[in-house]
């Protein structure tokens, strides 16, 4: 019997200098993890934080073996639970990071990434922390190899696995618009 | 500093308290300890009030902030310390004290400065403040020991327009400073208070209040010196605040009175007093056993004298946990072992080291060259540390007799081994490195930092209880400062932290980018923000002469960042 997926712990901590536009979020942001299209979940709403929000909330994941990427969308509430919910911004963790990197899979890592909005601009920061449920030996080694994952340390340093995050450049916006 | 994460910004923040990896460096006094220099040090907690300030702004009263420098012996200073701004007041009483070792035969000369923050600075956080682009509400100069010898320990000054201005006729009123000193004994009981409150009145007009809380403790002349404040909660009548951390003997004791003040949050900086409680942290502690709560009490003006009137508001304890804060050496003492490792830089910008105007030259009279002294004054407190005495050791940007250049070989020349065996050892396979490889360029850390973090990350595999720093003894400026920003993202969740000391006279500004605690985190090229500050850079000329100091400055950050990796990750000393 073959294991597809590993058990995902991931827990979102908190976030910094969250903004819409030029002002700082006011309340009621909240986190969407999502492996695939159909595969998500979020976390709980932080009514107070504002623009620097804490959840600590932990999400128990499936992640398949061939998962290169885990998205986290940052997203607020506006006034009621039903007055709809815009963007703030986007992070995409490479898998590469915590699996095959420095630290032991099933150590807790903590990481942190750049949020960029919709209009590719840096949008504060997110800092969470995961670690995978089972060690790989537990899994098989077709679907090892199957997603190319490494195992124990290489001598020359962590490999890259030709994983690339591609910001998008638009042409619409003056040179400096990136640099805040 | 430790923990990147930062709370709410400006000026709603929390302050004060117990800082979560407590104050005192124990790694320092540990180490002046082995060398007999017993009890001729003391911290003590300096904290600042101000009266009569001068009003700067148009429409509002002043934001002062107070900054602290130290004045050297050849006249520079330094700034060391800000406190928090606090707002539209002309008589503020600041939270956040500095603590500093008040070493008895020296003369510590501190200067204070004064500024007014300008209301559009108004969400910066304090350490990004530039001071350049604030207004200077006055100075005033002491030296520490004059702090100290007073009477109760209180010294006012008046503040003045330049202290080195010898006019005295120009009698230009700024108003006065007082500083009060407390000898700081840190205790390792923290208490973590959640506190919160029920129906608190309404004291704007079309809305809920905002209400924050400062505990204060009241020392023996009466005085009540704040020591937190929470975080303001917006328009909440039931608010309970995020979690303070008292540390026991910052308060006194278990049963010394603390006065807990409601106000509600004005952004003119007038804040209303709502009510208050007065208790001691035992009562705090009796509170959240009974789950009941204490009604506020606002003093009130009837007739001519001030009652108590008693609120309807009631305070509680949702959470009372007492937690022992393991100390770095408590850490040390129970297993844990601190790994040295080094990195020279073997660069052409040293100079030619047959040349006596090299950084790299070695005299034959035996006299030590700036790479010399560094490794030794910097290594013999180190090496104190490391359990085993025996470190790898790599040079960097040179080319090895047969080979292109190497941005990580291994200094005693061994193909497969990169061991040296204590100071000694590094200093002989310095030597012989010289002779053995042209110096080249450029001056790249990434791989040397890549390395150490291979293994840090063996270490973290086998489980065993290491803790890495690498230093790295460079004499000019990074040349792909990207580079080493990506590997120092990538190493920043390991058991590693980076040591940087600066030789020779170059201008090391950029490599302060390095060390978060200037300056925002680091940011990799592919997106990715360091987890943790695991930098310290250290100019070796701004610490020479003066051994305290070399070894205040190396160690400043070393015991938190250990702290924070231990603490986050709930690893406790082994008993």
């Amino acid at each position: 019997m073959e294991t597809k997926s590993r058990t995902l712990e991931i827990t979102i901590l908190s976030a910094e200098d969250l903004r819409t536009g030029n002002t700082p979020v006011k309340k009621n942001a909240f986190v969407v993890v999502s492996i695939d299209a159909f595969n998500s979940k979020e976390t709980k709403i932080d009514g107070e934080g504002g623009s620097y929000p804490s959840w600590n909330d932990k999400l128990v994941m499936e992640m398949p073996v061939q998962t290169r990427f885990i998205t986290l969308q940052v997203k607020y509430c506006k006034g009621s639970s039903s007055g709809g919910e815009k963007l703030v911004g986007v992070a995409r963790i490479p898998v590469t990071d915590f699996i095959g990197g420095y630290s032991p899979e099933t150590c807790l890592q903590y990481l942190s990434y750049r949020l960029r909005d919709a209009k590719g601009l840096k949008n504060g920061i997110i800092n969470v922390s995961l670690r995978l449920k089972e060690p790989l030996r537990d899994c098989s080694s077709q679907a090892a190899s199957a997603g190319g994952i490494g195992l124990g340390i290489p001598i020359d340093g962590p490999t890259d696995f030709g994983v690339v995050t591609g910001i998008p450049i638009c042409s619409a916006y003056p040179p400096n618009a990136f640099f805040r | 500093m430790g923990n990147c994460c930062s709370d709410a910004g400006g000026r709603m923040a929390a302050v004060g308290g117990t800082a979560a990896t407590g104050n005192q460096n124990d790694a320092v006094d540990l180490y002046l300890k082995s060398r007999g220099i017993h009890g001729i040090f003391s911290q003590i907690e300096l904290s600042f009030s101000a009266t009569d300030l001068r009003d700067r702004d148009v429409f509002s009263k002043s934001d002062p902030m107070l900054v602290v420098y130290i004045k050297e012996r050849d006249g520079s200073v330094t700034e060391v310390f800000r406190t928090e701004v606090v707002l539209n007041s002309l008589n503020p009483t600041w939270i956040t004290k500095y603590t500093i070792t008040f070493h008895f035969e020296a003369v510590q000369n501190l200067l204070f400065h004064v500024f007014d923050v300008d209301t559009q600075f108004q969400n910066v956080e304090v350490k990004m403040l530039k001071l350049e682009e604030q207004q200077s509400l006055g100075e005033a100069s002491c030296a520490l020991s004059e702090i100290v010898t007073k009477p109760n320990r209180l010294l006012t000054l008046d503040l003045v327009r330049r202290v080195e201005s010898v006019s005295s006729t120009h009698s230009q009123h700024r108003g006065k400073l007082t500083v009060h000193a407390e000898e700081c004994f840190s205790s390792k009981t923290t208490a973590e208070i959640t506190l919160s409150c029920l129906d608190v009145e309404s004291k704007d007009l079309f809305s809920k209040s905002d209400p924050f809380l400062v505990i204060s403790k009241l020392v023996e002349s009466g005085i009540s010196i704040p020591v937190c404040k929470t975080e303001v909660l917006k328009n909440d009548h039931n608010p309970t605040w995020k979690p303070v951390f008292l540390n026991i003997q910052q308060v006194g004791s278990k049963d010394s009175p603390l006065v807990i003040e409601c106000f509600n949050f004005n952004s003119n900086g007038k804040h209303d007093l709502i009510g208050k409680v007065q208790k001691s942290l035992e009562d705090l502690e009796k509170l959240h056993s009974v789950k009941e709560g204490e009604n506020l009490f606002l003093p009130t003006l009837v007739g001519h004298d001030y009652e108590n009137k008693i609120l309807k508001s009631k305070l509680f304890v949702d959470k009372f946990s007492e937690t022992i804060q393991h100390t770095f050496l408590d850490y040390l003492a129970g297993g844990f072992e601190l790994n040295f490792m080094v990195a020279i830089d073997f660069t052409a910008s040293n100079g030619n080291p047959r040349l006596p105007d090299s950084l790299h030259y070695i005299d034959p009279s035996g006299r030590q060259n700036a790479y010399q002294k560094a490794i030794y004054e910097v290594g013999e407190v180190l090496q104190f540390y490391d359990s085993d005495k025996c470190f790898p050791a790599w040079g960097f940007g040179a080319r090895p007799i047969d080979g292109p250049v190497s941005h990580c070989f291994n200094l005693n020349g061994s193909s497969n081994n990169c061991m040296v065996e204590g100071i000694r050892g590094i200093m002989m396979a310095y030597t012989s490195a010289l002779f053995n490889v042209s110096l080249a360029g450029p001056t790249l850390f990434g791989h040397v930092i890549n390395r150490a973090a291979l293994i840090a990350s063996q270490s973290l595999a086998n489980e065993a209880q290491k803790y890495f720093v690498l230093l790295i003894i460079t004499d000019g400026v990074v040349t792909d400062l990207q580079e080493t920003k990506d590997a120092l993202v990538k190493a920043s969740d390991l058991p590693l932290s980076i040591l940087i000391v600066g030789v020779g006279g170059a201008d090391f500004k950029e490599m302060e980018i390095l060390d978060a605690d200037k300056g925002e985190r680091l940011e990799s090229s592919s997106g990715r923000v360091a987890s943790r500050d695991i930098v310290q850079f250290v100019s070796f000329r701004d610490v020479q002469g003066g051994e305290i100091s070399v070894v205040q400055a190396l160690l400043a950050e070393l015991p938190t960042q250990f702290l924070t990796y231990m603490r986050s990750r709930d690893i406790k000393p082994c008993s």
